[in-house]
């Protein structure tokens, strides 16, 4: 996947090229905002990075002129800033994610898998099975009543089994599809997740059901 | 009129020449109804019948008062009030008076009080000076004759006509005219003067005429009535018309005319002097005569003429208030020129002159 | 200064119909008196008329001195109808002809003959107005001065001044209403522009720091340049308070940032064991220290925003849902239940949605590190008229001997070198600017519970 960096700091920019690289993205990093701006005019990204304090032009800006120009690229924020003035969130001007600097590099690559893979996804944003919605853009899962805040994978996981509830998807599926090839996954990285993830809904009308030697379906309890 | 004093009881002359050389009054007591509370006194130059019917009225509203008149001429009650005005001393309650320049006079010179009540506003604006001195009658001055000896075609009408009558009949007339003698009457002069005042050149000729005539001058009205009546006289110039009235109405061949050029008319004058013993009473008392009920009997059985001027049947002549030769004598300070001492003085001068040195 | 002054209206006022009445009373007086000498004149004229009158009707007769009293003059006289009237007629030889007596020649004593005297006198105990004009004769048979003397009271005179007195207090006092009215007509429009300055500062939002803008006279200038200045000044410092922090948190974060690359940027496989502990403590202080800045920028910022931003209506829900992304990392290990509970209407409240959401996070942010080895429950209600957000977790909780300490800065105990302290704290001060609170509730339906309480936004408005 092509990954544009903007960011001025040099240390910082070495570290998330470095890491990005290592999970197989091509990461293009530019120093500059007005730069930034013209490569983004010329190249197409999977996903771009935007610091927001930069020479040149800053993050915002660079951002709203892309989405004012139709793009729907994924773009995450970094932000050093304090919300000390009364400005607009960056994710009220079209940022899909933000992260405060200084920031734990793990929470960065957990970020933009989510992003990566939210760009190949399905045109609704809500998904339902039983009571259980889950709504891709806010990541808000609602079983019931009741609100459920899932870690991103978790959210895949869920995903991926509400789409085609009564499907039954194998382990290796599920592991394709959560981590993609780049990474190594413990080898009960899926039963693990599987277990967190029924914890979590727990109680709502549908439920994961393990197809013993085959995978793992969601199923939707009777009407009832 | 001496027989009511008579019946009543009480007919006193009271001798005040001795002390004052004025000459004799008569005093008449109307007792009280009840137990006698308080006393009336009126000095009073009006016939005692006419009172009589007010005073008795006035009991009933009052019946405690004990009423007493002391009857005087007009100049006697004049000088009897100045007298003890300038003394400092009392004399009466209230003064009822014909001759009303003599009590505007007393009024002027501060011999009378104010007055207050709700029926003095029925006096008419010229029947009230200072609300001090009040008319409380309307008494047109009038003409009579005796009818039987003359016809009524005869009679004069006006002033003038008087006049030519006597002059163009001397003869018939001579010694058959009467009138007041303005030098002892107060209101004869008061009458005569207001007659120079109205047309000197007619008055001028009448005085001519009346001397020639050899008028025949009296004190009172009643006397000139009486002799009119009685037909040693044929007519009476310068009458009270509420007098004469009475006489008609008691069947005396008498024949009354207001004369049509002018009519006097006499507001016959209340006023309560400043030391008045009884001044409530007093004060009370005058209301009276200005009341729905004092006026009312006034009309029917003392004056007959009412305060508006409407005039009683029998009376020949037009209706002297609404044809406009009503000439009211207006109670102020204008009569105070009338009461002038030189004036007074050289009226009379002229008058004896014309009237009595002529005769023969 | 503490003293109250009267109102502008009232002193105003109060000086006008002061002046209003002395002017009235400087009238009445005026009128008064003109009104006597109005009075004075008019009759005085009647009187010398009638004494005129009077000394022509002097003629001599055989060379005495005769008068006959023209009844015209009584007339002329008579014209004041209540008033007594007094004469004297005195031949050239000074003997009364006629009249009153005792009527003093008011000008007896006076050695020039004047032609003709008006003058205030007493007689018989009353007040009355004297003329006194002289006749001269030149007759061979007599020679001299005549004179008369009449004498009125005064009560027409006082009637017809009275009138006129009373006619013109009337127009006085009307004058004096319509003054009255005009004053406080012209008082009120004239004192409306500080009526309208008082409503705008009034109605500012004491945190709205754009000029004052109202019309207002050239004296009133001064007082609203003062209050735009100050407002200036303000803005300026709030606005240097602003970028310091903003420039603060560029500026320590960036580094931080940077330093955090780094050590991700050195793999452990690389290093030797020992060394892998030394920079694991790296590591460690290293997000220690990051925490501790954004704390430290987050309490200066809340300081901040709290004097300086006004409040808007703020949606709990959204707030607290974005809060919890943002508190729970995803690089959590803890498997931790996470659960929002809120009504289905928004709740909404009147604040800073900034400073709430950082109050929020804080408390999750204390729940997620201190507590919570499983579950977390967050629980947004609407308890009679108040907005209240429950954070409940299974951890051990506070005890409450440190409850009061925690909420004060760098109260909370630290020492394992995990905790800043600040978190609870800045949550208090954000509930505390905000009308709400902060406490806490030992055993919740299954653990430790943070209760944050806020006026929701019906109480605020009644």
């Amino acid at each position: 996947m092509r990954i544009l960096l903007v960011e001025d700091t040099k240390d910082v920019g070495e570290a998330i090229v470095g890491r990005l690289s290592r999970i197989g993205h091509a990461v293009d990093w530019e120093l500059d905002g007005t730069a930034g701006m013209e490569v983004l005019g010329a190249t197409s990204y999977d996903l771009v990075i935007l610091d927001v304090m930069l020479p040149g032009m800053d993050g915002f800006s660079i951002l709203s002129r892309l989405r004012a120009r139709g793009s729907t690229t994924p773009v995450l924020i970094l932000t050093a800033r304090s919300r000390v003035e009364d400005r607009v969130d960056a994710l009220d001007i079209g940022a899909d994610d933000y992260l405060v600097k200084p920031f734990d590099f793990r929470e960065l690559e957990a970020r933009v898998r989510a992003l990566m893979r939210r760009n190949s996804g399905e045109a609704t944003n809500v998904l339902r099975c039983g009571d259980i919605s889950i709504d891709r853009l806010t990541r808000m899962v609602r079983v019931g009543d009741c609100e459920v805040h899932l870690k991103r994978r978790e959210l895949t996981l869920l995903e991926i089994l509400s789409s085609r509830p009564g499907r039954v998807f194998g382990k290796d599926e599920l592991l394709d599809r959560m981590f993609g090839h780049d990474e190594a996954p413990a080898p009960n990285a899926v039963e693990l997740y599987i277990g967190r993830l029924r914890r979590k809904i727990d109680g709502a009308r549908a439920q994961i059901v393990t197809v013993r030697g085959f995978g793992y379906q969601m199923v939707i309890d009777g009407p009832a | 009129m001496t027989g009511f004093a008579t019946r009543l009881g009480f007919a006193l002359a009271l001798m005040f020449a001795a002390i004052t050389g004025a000459p004799a009054q008569t005093m008449t007591r109307f007792p009280a109804i009840t137990t006698q509370v308080d006393t009336l006194s009126i000095h009073a130059a009006t016939d005692l019948y006419a009172l009589e019917p007010l005073i008795r009225d006035f009991q009933q509203l009052s019946p405690g008062t004990m009423v007493e008149i002391v009857e005087y001429v007009t100049n006697d009650l004049f000088s009897t009030a100045g007298g003890a005005c300038d003394d400092g001393g009392a004399l009466g309650d209230v003064f009822l008076s014909s001759s009303v320049d003599q009590l505007v006079k007393l009024a002027n010179d501060g011999c009378a009080q104010r007055i207050e009540g709700a029926d003095l506003a029925r006096a008419p604006r010229w029947a009230n000076w200072r609300d001090e001195v009040f008319g409380f009658t309307f008494e047109p001055i009038v003409m009579v004759y005796n009818r039987d000896g003359m016809s009524e075609a005869e009679v004069p009408r006006t002033h003038l006509e008087l006049a030519e009558l006597l002059r163009r009949d001397a003869d018939r007339y001579r010694g058959r005219v009467g009138t007041y003698d303005v030098r002892l009457s107060g209101i004869g002069y008061l009458l005569a003067f207001n007659d120079a005042r109205q047309t000197t050149t007619t008055y001028g000729r009448l005085l001519e005429s009346l001397g020639r005539a050899q008028v025949v001058v009296r004190c009172c009205t009643s006397q000139i009535l009486d002799e009119v009546a009685a037909g040693r006289l044929l007519i009476g110039y310068n009458l009270l018309g509420s007098y004469a009235y009475e006489r008609v109405r008691r069947g005396q061949p008498i024949g009354i005319v207001m004369p049509a050029d002018y009519t006097l008319v006499l507001s016959r004058g209340a006023m309560v002097p400043i030391r008045a013993p009884n001044p409530g009473l007093a004060t009370r008392f005058v209301n009276y005569l200005l009341s729905e009920r004092g006026q009312s009997v006034g009309r029917s059985q003392s004056f007959f003429f009412g305060l508006d001027g409407s005039a009683p049947a029998g009376i020949e002549g037009p209706d002297v208030v609404t044809s406009g030769i009503a000439r009211p004598i207006v109670v102020g300070p204008t009569l105070l020129a009338v009461q002038d001492a030189a004036r007074r003085k050289r009226f009379l001068e002229d008058w004896s002159q014309s009237v009595i040195q002529t005769a023969p | 200064m503490d003293r109250r002054e009267p109102s502008l209206f009232i002193r105003l006022f109060a000086l006008m119909s002061l002046v209003l009445a002395f002017g009235a009373a400087v009238l009445m007086t005026a009128a008064w008196y003109s009104a006597r000498q109005a009075a004075d004149q008019a009759y005085d004229r009647l009187l010398l008329g009638a004494a005129y009158q009077i000394a022509d009707a002097i003629q001599i007769q055989d060379g005495q001195p005769e008068i006959e009293l023209p009844v015209s003059a009584f007339e002329l006289l008579a014209l004041s109808d209540r008033d007594r009237i007094f004469y004297r007629v005195l031949d050239p030889a000074g003997h009364t002809m006629t009249g009153y007596e005792r009527l003093d020649d008011p000008a007896a004593e006076t050695a020039t003959p004047v032609r003709a005297i008006v003058e205030n006198a007493e007689f018989d105990g009353e007040n009355v107005r004297v003329a006194r004009v002289v006749r001269r004769f030149d007759d061979p048979q007599m020679r001299g001065d005549a004179i008369v003397i009449v004498a009125q009271t005064i009560e027409a005179r006082r009637a017809l001044a009275r009138e006129l007195t009373l006619r013109s207090f009337i127009l006085v006092g009307a004058m004096g209403a319509i003054a009255i009215g005009g004053t406080i007509f012209a008082v009120r429009r004239a004192l409306a522009p500080i009526g309208r300055l008082e409503t705008a500062i009034r109605q500012r939002d004491p945190l709205d720091l754009t000029l004052v803008d109202v019309s207002t006279p050239r004296e009133l200038a001064p007082f609203v340049a003062e209050i735009n200045g100050f407002i200036k000044r303000l803005r300026g410092r709030v606005e240097l308070m602003q970028q310091f922090i903003a420039d603060a948190a560029h500026q320590l974060r960036t580094p931080l940032a940077a330093l955090e690359a780094q050590t991700d940027l050195l793999s452990n496989d690389d290093v030797s064991p020992s060394t892998v502990k030394h920079l694991d403590r790296v590591r460690a202080r290293t997000r220690q220290l990051s925490r501790l800045t954004n704390q430290l920028l987050s309490h200066a910022m809340v300081a901040h925003r709290e004097r300086a931003v006004a409040n808007s209506q703020v949606d709990l829900t959204e707030l607290t849902r974005r809060a919890l992304d943002e508190a729970i990392p995803d690089t959590l290990e803890r498997d931790i239940l996470v659960t929002l509970h809120a009504p289905p209407e928004p709740l909404i409240v009147s604040g800073d949605p900034v400073n709430l959401a950082e109050a929020v996070k804080n408390i999750l942010d204390n729940a997620v590190r201190h507590g919570a080895p499983a579950r977390i429950t967050v629980r947004l209600l609407k308890k009679s008229n108040r907005a209240v957000i429950e954070v409940e977790d299974d951890g051990p909780g506070i005890p409450p001997e440190q409850w009061p300490r925690v909420v004060q800065r760098f109260g909370a105990p630290s020492s394992d070198g995990k905790g800043s302290g600040l978190g609870l704290s800045i949550a208090a001060e954000v509930l505390e600017a905000h009308g709400g609170a902060l406490f806490f509730i030992e055993k919740g339906s299954f653990g430790f519970v943070v209760v944050m309480s806020l006026a929701d936004e019906e109480r605020k408005v009644a």
